[in-house]
């Protein structure tokens, strides 16, 4: 019995990464022949604007952009499939090196923001069923609508001006502190300053790189939280009202054992699928929170590459992207698989 | 019971939303008892004696490159401080035209197509390398061969190593390479081996990689977040005790952003500050406000290749319905003058006589119903670029305003890159009115302005209006040919080539921009120079206040 759980856990997981491959492919067709349909001239905006026709020439030579389409196509896949995006045309680097550099940013952010969705949004959602039509749900209610509605540039600015204007207790921009530098460097490791920071026992740094944390963490959870709290509070209710928890009310079973233990773990996993998605929407979603608080990650870049018209870099982050939509469902689906054997592996 | 356990609910709710505005991510030091850590480092900075003393710089300039050969972009702002040219020119109205850099002295035949450079000596580059003939040889052609801003040097035929400090331009056509030389791109000069190292690893400046003679060295770069620069204690200039040891430039995109920074006093300056808050400066006594004439001036191209605007009258009078001031006010709050021609003040060959529009719309609709368009009734389509808020700001007063005339016009912002392609195609099926923000490369508006944006040629560079007139072609080859020999002369050709221009109105010449710098009295030494428009600090020239 065992056994066979197993394999038709690993059959899942294997048909899923097909599919998975499928789209990918289908994302990279998509993305290459729109870029190249875009009506504009990528080796001018390589030379930019002042370039000369001969220059033009040579720079469409190098980009080989003087092949036909689909070998350009072929070009681009096979290097693709050796990892290499090309290089960008606003910055001259290679896309990859581009990526890496900043993509520990991005997911250090990505990381708090959800820690914090969490760790609010879950207990909101809670505190909202068990007290369903009273005061707690009411104000938890009125919290998960501001949170889903308010965009997150304004709430941004908003915690800038009243955190750092204002009461001047947190840092206004950027990842740490630039005087950093001199008082206590942070060794580089897996460039999650966070936890170079612990690892080094630098301790100056980690307080600082996890103030600068906060204003973008909580603006960027905003939105999840209060998806979280309504997905929460939906189910709890639907539990809620099942026979067990009338029998176990019954027994005379404390109610908040009741409503932590028993009924949250058997809720948790449709908020669970609702997590996974608002992981996957919060990467677009730092992409506002990193130009609101110059946080030097995948979303700034971005911003600028469309900006520029930089289509292999654009061609790049929407490749990650949709690698990492793809990936946070499949995940997602095997957690839900594994947490919740009801959910059907066809 | 019940009332414990909402209680407790409550309790552990509260808590939550205060751990997480207050430490959510930081569990071990609620933020509400610290002191914002901006501050605090910078108050105990003086506590250390020994500290190197550093300017922080918050900077919009982005890089597009390191590669000092290709360079043609913002990342001047930085490379400026890193690379020299042969010569600087000097902001208008200085003693002398030119500070010498690399070059000691210099002089040309009499015609202007032989030029001798005397290079300084003893200096050397940062990667150890000499500064030589040869070098300075190897870097401009590679500059006006493979650079970003090579046409700057069409006119060169060769440039030669005379002996170790001497070069000799050897030209095609009379030229002030003096000017060309002092260009803020395509005439750095780089250390020999970095541009060989270069030709082998098209990535070897990726990571902000220099080698130039400059007074800073780049120490590090973490793209779009910081670069910081050393002095280079072998500098050629040599150093005083007060200049900056260390320059750390945060690049901060949001204007908003930087004062923030500037007025918390987490960077000494800032490089760009919203317009509409210039004025809370203005009158504070801690800051000087500057504000200068610029290398920018805003443009509108009419396509004269079909009716009705290949009609000078026509284009007269859409002259004439141009509320000048009304468009200053509103694309940039007032700072900006209206131009004269294409040329923005204080930049060679500008001349106060150059004629001028002035709103007068009921002459607008006289010129239009001598040109057969009584009360309008046809409709234009203009095209800005979407990047720029200036354009978006006072693109609707011109629809507004040839609205009166019974003109109706469409206006698109699209990407620059678009509009750019389009505007190159076939002038058949382009826009009818291209609005664009010009400057010139380098301090020589006449071949490059004029040139660029008015000159026939077949394939059109910049000229938009694909205006093609020979009489204005022929004044400005003439212009050109003097300007090293006999300047007045050349800016007499140069003012008659306007006035045909203004004249025939092929174009819209909307404002001079105005540039603004706003300067903490703790810093002293700023100088502003309109020739180096994209680099707003010379990090030598400043010094901590006294």
């Amino acid at each position: 019995m065992r056994a066979t759980s197993l394999m038709r856990h690993l059959e899942f997981i294997l048909r899923r990464l097909l599919t998975s491959l499928f789209v990918l492919l289908g994302v990279s067709i998509i993305t290459f022949f729109i870029a190249r349909v875009v009506p504009t001239d990528a080796a001018s905006l390589y030379a930019g604007p002042k370039a000369r026709p001969e220059e033009l020439a040579r720079i469409r030579e190098k980009l080989g952009l003087d092949k036909p389409l689909p070998t350009q196509y072929a070009i681009y896949m096979s290097e693709l499939l050796q990892g290499d995006l090309g290089n960008s045309i606003s910055t001259k680097r290679p896309i990859t090196q581009e990526i890496s550099d900043r993509l520990p940013a991005t997911l250090e952010l990505l990381f708090a923001g959800m820690f914090v969705a969490m760790l609010i949004g879950v207990p909101l959602g809670v505190l909202s069923a068990r007290w369903q039509g009273k005061l707690p749900d009411l104000v938890v209610r009125l919290i998960s609508i501001v949170g889903v509605s308010m965009p997150a540039f304004f709430l941004g600015l908003l915690l800038q001006i009243i955190f750092f204007r204002n009461l001047e207790w947190l840092p206004l921009i950027g990842r740490l502190d630039a005087n950093m530098r001199f008082v206590s460097p942070v060794t580089e490791i897996t460039r999650f300053i966070v936890l170079d920071s612990l690892l080094t026992r630098n301790w100056v740094a980690l307080k600082d790189a996890l103030l600068h944390l906060i204003l973008p963490a909580f603006t960027l959870a905003a939105y999840p939280i209060g998806l979280i709290a309504r997905m929460t509070r939906a189910t709890m209710l639907e539990v809620l009202e099942q026979d067990y928890i009338r029998t176990a009310r019954a027994y005379g079973i404390r109610d908040s054992v009741i409503t932590y233990l028993y009924a949250l773990k058997n809720a948790i996993s449709p908020t669970l699928t609702v997590i996974g998605l608002t992981f996957a929407f919060a990467l677009t979603g730092t992409f506002f929170v990193e130009i609101i608080f110059t946080w030097p990650g995948l979303g700034l870049f971005t911003t600028r590459s469309l900006l520029n018209l930089d289509y292999p870099a654009i061609m790049g982050m929407t490749l990650l992207g949709a690698s990492g939509y793809v990936l946070i469902n499949l995940i997602v689906d095997v957690v839900q698989s594994w947490v919740d054997p009801r959910v059907s592996l066809n | 019971m019940k009332r414990f356990t909402l209680f407790l609910s409550l309790l552990v709710a509260l808590s939550l939303v205060l751990s997480a505005c207050g430490g959510g991510a930081a569990p071990e030091a609620p933020a509400a008892e610290e002191p914002a850590a901006t501050d605090a480092p910078a108050a105990e900075e003086p506590a250390a004696p020994a500290a190197p003393s550093v300017l922080k710089i918050a900077n919009t300039a982005n890089i597009t490159t390191w590669d000092p050969i290709a360079s043609f972009s913002t990342e001047a702002a930085y490379m400026a401080n890193v690379y020299e040219q042969l010569l600087k020119v000097n902001p208008p109205g200085s003693a002398e035209q030119f500070t010498p850099l690399l070059a000691e002295s210099w002089e040309s035949n009499e015609d202007g197509t032989v030029w001798t450079f005397n290079l300084r000596s003893g200096v050397t580059f940062h990667d150890g390398e000499p500064m030589n003939a040869d070098a300075v040889v190897k870097s401009l052609d590679a500059a006006r061969t493979s650079g970003g801003a090579s046409f700057i040097w069409w006119m060169v035929d060769s440039i030669e190593a005379v002996d170790d400090l001497t070069v000799q331009f050897n030209l095609s056509a009379s030229a002030p390479i003096d000017l060309i030389a002092s260009s803020l791109y395509g005439a750095w000069i780089v250390s020999p081996k970095a541009l060989d190292a270069a030709a082998a690893d098209e990535n070897y400046w990726a990571n902000g990689v220099e080698a130039g003679t400059g007074p800073y060295v780049i120490e590090s770069y973490i793209p779009d977040q910081e670069i910081v620069f050393q002095k280079f204690e072998n500098y050629w200039g040599g150093w005083e005790d007060d200049q900056y040891d260390t320059v750390l430039v945060q690049i901060v995109p949001e204007a908003l952003t930087q004062q923030q920074l500037l007025e918390s006093g987490s960077v000494d300056l800032v490089t760009s500050i919203p317009r509409e808050n210039y004025g809370s400066f203005k009158d504070n006594p801690d800051y000087t406000y500057y504000e200068e004439p610029s290398f920018f001036n805003y443009v509108g191209f009419f396509n004269t290749t079909r009716a009705p605007l290949d009609n000078a009258k026509v284009r007269q009078a859409l002259s004439y319905a141009i509320p000048y001031d009304d468009i200053i006010q509103i694309g940039v709050k007032g700072l900006g003058t209206q131009s004269r021609g294409p040329v923005p003040a204080g930049v060679w060959p500008w001349s106060p006589d150059v004629n001028q529009y002035t709103y007068d719309i009921d002459k607008a609709k006289e010129l239009l119903k001598e040109a057969g368009y009584e009360g309008g009734g046809f409709s234009l389509r203009l095209t800005y670029a979407a990047e720029n808020a200036t354009h978006e700001a006072y693109a609707p007063l011109i629809k507004d305003a040839y609205a009166e005339l019974g003109v109706d016009v469409t206006i698109e912002a699209i990407a620059f890159g678009q509009q750019w392609e389009e505007a190159k195609g076939d002038p058949a099926n382009a826009q009818d009115m291209f609005l664009l923000l010009y400057w010139p490369t380098y301090s020589d508006a006449g071949s490059d302005n004029l040139w660029s944006m008015f000159y026939y040629t077949e394939k059109p560079f910049f000229n938009l209006s694909y205006w093609n007139n020979p009489e204005f072609n022929t004044l400005v080859d003439e212009a050109i040919g003097l300007t090293v020999t006999d300047p007045a002369a050349s800016q007499a050709k140069y003012v008659e080539a306007m006035n045909l221009l203004v004249e025939e109105a092929a174009g819209l010449f909307f404002f001079d921009t105005k540039a603004v710098f706003i300067i903490p009295n703790s810093i002293e030494g700023f100088q502003y120079n309109l020739n180096y428009p994209f680099v707003q600090y010379f990090f030598y020239d400043l010094r901590p206040a006294k």
